[in-house]
């Protein structure tokens, strides 16, 4: 037998707004994401620096100056395309510019997502791209080389101090 | 309150075979897209090792059980299973909530390397709302009437609360053109790095050339995002529906971020396609009685 709208509507409120209790503690307490609960938050803080990564494939660049900081446009080498070599853009720049410490595990994780395969006869540096406003009506882009992977090994930038790559 | 309620569930209006057949079809809308989600995430996952940010239950237990096995495969192949059967009503009324608790686990192990993926939350909040319904209601139809409310309700909370986060994190100068070239730049650098290559599209050349222009494009977007409780109620749902899908490509067109899933469930439930359904039934009685028939075997 149908039960009179009344009852479900009731049932209905009850079972929404403990939902919505729920889904309040779970994102007041876990910064506003504790999936399938989000606040959204999003391009919420605006106007501040950012930091992405690229990669370039410099096993044909024949000058030792790969280690300067420059501009996007005059990186030396071929672009190594992350949709080329089936890695996730965005988890490789988090993985990245998010990394604190450059420990061997966290070497090893990188190139592990590069795929060894892919580092074969190769060498592949690391950027680590930042991006601010300038004078106030445009942005500044430059990219640091940070990690260098041979097939090998991997090497710091000589030209960095230690606390960039051990931040705890 | 309850006014608001009523008028969301609408449990005091009859329903039509329409509405019966949209339901049930976006239902299905849901299931595929939950079964191509955990498949997708279940094969990346396969290659990774370690964990950057933990998210969720992750930051309780060791997430990384996840990794170096099958396991990220078994779960979607065990999550797919269940969403399937449970489409066909062939399981206990817990199945989606189990589902849940699954894709929470796979969208953990997924994403642990930094990145907070949103492109699947407005299905799992659907897959929620349709574990509750089926959970706590025992008559079909009520079921139906509270999923369908529900997932209206959480669709727009998510838009408004978008838009509040914004005013919170920023504040009303968040509109400021200048931070759409921010974003453009950091995007831009994120496509370079992705295909090699990466040239301005027009609308990116001519926020780029004019901050008034990328300030307008902000502050409709914040309009829209502010908008999105009209979604609650049915008459300005098509509205708010429309605009939104046109936030998102525009938000596609000048910032390469694509809300492919979030776009088709809007279509799927922004537009009175229960009209369209009982209309193209009219006359033709035998085709309803059939319909009817079928869908009183997975309902």
């Amino acid at each position: 037998m149908e039960e009179t709208p009344k009852i479900p509507i009731k049932r209905s409120i009850r079972i929404m707004l403990a939902t919505i209790l729920v889904f309040g503690i779970l994102v007041a307490t876990h910064l506003g994401e504790f999936w399938p609960f989000s606040v959204f938050p999003m391009f919420s803080q605006a106007g501040n620096p950012w930091t992405r990564a690229m990669a370039m494939d410099i096993t044909d660049y024949p000058h030792d100056d790969v280690w300067t900081i420059t501009i996007v446009d005059e990186l030396p080498g071929e672009h190594f395309s992350m949709r080329a070599h089936n890695v996730d853009q965005i988890d490789y720049s988090n993985f990245v510019s998010k990394t604190r410490n450059w420990n061997p595990g966290r070497v090893m994780g990188l190139r592990n997502m590069l795929g060894e395969h892919h580092l074969q006869n190769r060498r592949v540096m690391i950027y680590k791209v930042r991006g601010e406003l300038a004078y106030n009506d445009s942005v500044a882009v430059h990219a640091t080389p940070m990690l260098l992977l041979d097939p090998d090994t991997t090497y710091f930038n000589p030209n960095l101090p230690q606390s960039f790559y051990f931040r705890d | 309150m309850e006014k608001f309620f009523t008028s969301l569930f609408k449990f005091d209006r009859d329903e039509t075979t329409g509405e019966m057949l949209h339901f049930k079809l976006f239902e299905l809308y849901m299931v595929y897209h939950i079964v191509w989600t955990v498949w997708y995430w279940g094969m990346y996952t396969l290659r990774i090792s370690d964990v950057v940010l933990p998210l969720g239950i992750a930051q309780y237990i060791d997430i990384t059980f996840m990794y170096g096995n099958s396991l990220p495969l078994i779960n979607a192949a065990l999550i797919s299973v269940l969403v399937v059967l449970t489409w066909f009503r062939l399981t206990p009324v817990w199945t989606y909530m189990l589902a849940v608790v699954l894709m929470h686990i796979q969208y953990v192990a997924r994403f642990s390397l930094g990145e907070i993926s949103h492109g699947a939350h407005m299905t799992a909040m659907t897959l929620l709302c349709f574990a509750l319904g089926l959970l706590f209601f025992r008559s079909s139809k009520e079921s139906r009437r509270f999923i369908m409310g529900a997932v209206f309700f959480f669709v727009g909370l998510s838009y408004v609360s978008a838009g509040v986060s914004k005013l919170i994190g920023t504040g009303p100068f968040w509109i400021d053109g200048r931070h759409l070239w921010l974003w453009m730049g950091e995007k831009g650098i994120d496509i370079l790095s992705r295909e090699g290559a990466f040239g301005n599209n027009w609308l990116q050349e001519l926020a780029w050339t004019s901050r008034g222009m990328a300030t307008l494009i902000l502050l409709s977007g914040l309009l829209i995002e502010l908008g999105g409780f009209l979604f609650w109620f049915e008459r300005f749902r098509p509205y708010i529906a429309t605009l939104i899908i046109g936030m998102h490509l525009g938000i596609m067109a000048t910032m390469n971020i694509r809300f492919d899933a979030s776009i088709a469930q809007i279509i799927v439930i922004g537009y009175p396609w229960a009209l369209l359904f009982n209309y193209m039934l009219i006359n033709r009685e035998a085709v309803r009685i059939k319909t009817e028939k079928l869908l009183q075997k997975v309902m």
